[in-house]
């Protein structure tokens, strides 16, 4: 419960005081160029990876991208950078307790 | 990002792992601070990723604790193109060598050729540059330049008129142009001969003809002193008259000498100087700080080295400061009319054939102005006077 108050406080807060909401959240950034580059700051690890599919942990889900002929260009321990033809990015919330 | 050119210079690795759980390994190795990109997955157990040469060297530790195999595909960079460099440092070596060699080769001596020489000259101008040490397979480094070679032969070498010395490639071209003594003209036809001088007969030595004058005999220039025509009056026969006729005849001669001259020697004193010529710029090698004299001569000598048939830029510059010294030289009275009738011989035997002879030398006159031995002298000389004339066919008859 008072994971869930905290979390009211910090989405009040960046609405109210105009921050960004990744900062303020823990919520990650995706920067697309086209279809052929995607860069996610703030993951929290690699799950899956395959040329037609990566999946990222998150702190609230995670995140799946799937396309054609992947490439990691860098992967950091907060940052990654995915080349390929990417078809679609979805959001995985049905399990919440995922997270560790 | 990472800086593409700083992983090259730091060297890179192609790294191959197969098992379970390759992300895992992927977080793990991330989280440790490792660097990594270019992640291909290849089949479902497979992936390929390149990393910096120096975490690769950690990886292992991690890959110890994970569940999968690693092995390293290809290498790159610097340090790797460092290492197969040293292995095939033969091949550089011999490049290195060759053009050294070649170098060498282009500095040394191939050919001599001498142009325009009898062979007995020839074989003097050999004999000449051998002592020099310009021989067939020595380095043009250590022999003279082209100038000091043409001097030397020169001045070394009687028969020499002009010798030009050129340096082509690696052969001395010598173009050489002999002294001609002037033939004597074959003197077959009639001819009498005559004095060419005012002079009083000492001697004759006659081969042919009919002599007209005698021993002790005054004659004037032009006179008739062999005849060409001999043999009965009336009936002449005309040959050519030979024989030498020596005269005694006189010259005077009018020498100024000064007491005090001032000359220019040097001390013996010297500095050798070493430069590596770059261009025009000249680096000193060795011979530092100004000579202790102020007063001297420098002598420049270059060495050029060759490449091919081209001059590289780099030359070696030697140079010779020589101390000069102001020298008075003062001559006494005596001493000066000495030297001056001295002078006064030579300046004579200059203007007398080879084989005259200075007979007795009478001081005429004698002053002594201006700082200045004056000196009228008149000299006694015994001289082939006889001079061939043709006698001309309408004379004779």
């Amino acid at each position: 419960m008072a994971k869930k108050w905290a979390g009211r406080v910090r989405n009040w807060m960046a609405k109210k005081m105009d921050l960004p909401e990744d900062v303020m959240m823990d919520l990650p950034r995706i920067t697309m160029i086209g279809q052929i580059h995607v860069y996610i700051e703030n993951h929290r690890g690699l799950l899956v990876f395959t040329d037609r599919e990566l999946r990222l942990l998150l702190k609230q889900g995670q995140l799946l991208i799937k396309g054609k002929s992947f490439v990691i260009k860098t992967i950091l321990p907060e940052e990654i950078l995915l080349e390929g033809k990417i078809d679609q990015v979805i959001y995985i919330n049905d399990n919440p307790g995922g997270e560790k | 990002m990472k800086n593409q050119w700083i992983e090259f210079f730091y060297g890179r690795v192609t790294v191959k792992v197969s098992g379970k759980g390759t992300e895992r390994f992927l977080n793990v190795l991330t989280r440790n601070g490792l660097l990594i990109w270019n992640v291909k997955r290849h089949g479902t157990e497979t992936i390929t990723f390149k990393m910096r040469l120096m975490d690769a060297k950690n990886i292992r530790h991690y890959a110890r604790k994970s569940d999968c195999t690693i092995s390293f595909l290809r290498r790159s960079g610097v340090p790797f193109l460092l290492k197969r460099a040293i292995k095939n440092s033969g091949f550089l070596g011999g490049a290195g060598i060759f053009l050294l060699i070649l170098m060498f080769l282009s500095n040394v001596i191939w050919g001599i050729e001498i142009k325009g020489a009898k062979p007995a000259t020839e074989y003097q101008i050999r004999k000449e540059l051998d002592k020099m040490g310009v021989q067939i397979g020595k380095l043009q480094f250590f022999v003279d330049n082209v100038e000091g070679i043409q001097r030397k032969l020169t001045n070394n070498i009687g028969e020499l008129t002009w010798v030009g010395v050129e340096l082509k490639g690696t052969t001395f071209h010598l173009q050489v142009v002999e002294k001609n003594e002037p033939q004597k003209p074959k003197q077959l036809s009639p001819r009498n001969l005559i004095a060419k001088k005012k002079a009083i007969i000492v001697n004759m030595y006659i081969e042919n003809g009919q002599k007209v004058v005698d021993i002790n005999d005054h004659v004037e220039p032009g006179q008739l002193l062999v005849s060409g025509a001999i043999g009965q009056e009336g009936t002449p026969e005309l040959v050519a008259a030979k024989g030498e006729v020596w005269g005694e005849t006189w010259y005077k001669s009018h020498v100024e000498l000064p007491l005090v001259t001032n000359f220019k020697v040097f001390s013996g004193k010297e500095k050798e100087k070493h430069f590596i010529l770059l261009g025009n710029y000249e680096l000193p090698v060795w011979g530092f700080g100004k000579p202790e004299f102020s007063n001297y001569e420098t002598e420049e000598n270059v060495h050029k080295i060759h490449f091919l048939k081209w001059e590289l830029p780099i030359s070696y510059l030697n140079k010779t400061l020589r101390e000069r010294e102001e020298v008075q030289r003062t001559y006494s009275n005596k001493d000066a009319q000495q030297i001056a009738i001295e002078l006064a011989k030579k300046q004579i035997k200059g203007r007398i054939d080879e084989d005259a002879i200075i007979k007795d030398e009478k001081i005429l006159h004698k002053a002594i102005k201006n700082g200045k031995v004056i000196l009228d002298i008149h000299f006694k000389v015994i001289e082939n006077i006889a001079v061939g004339q043709p006698i001309s066919k309408e004379t004779s008859e």
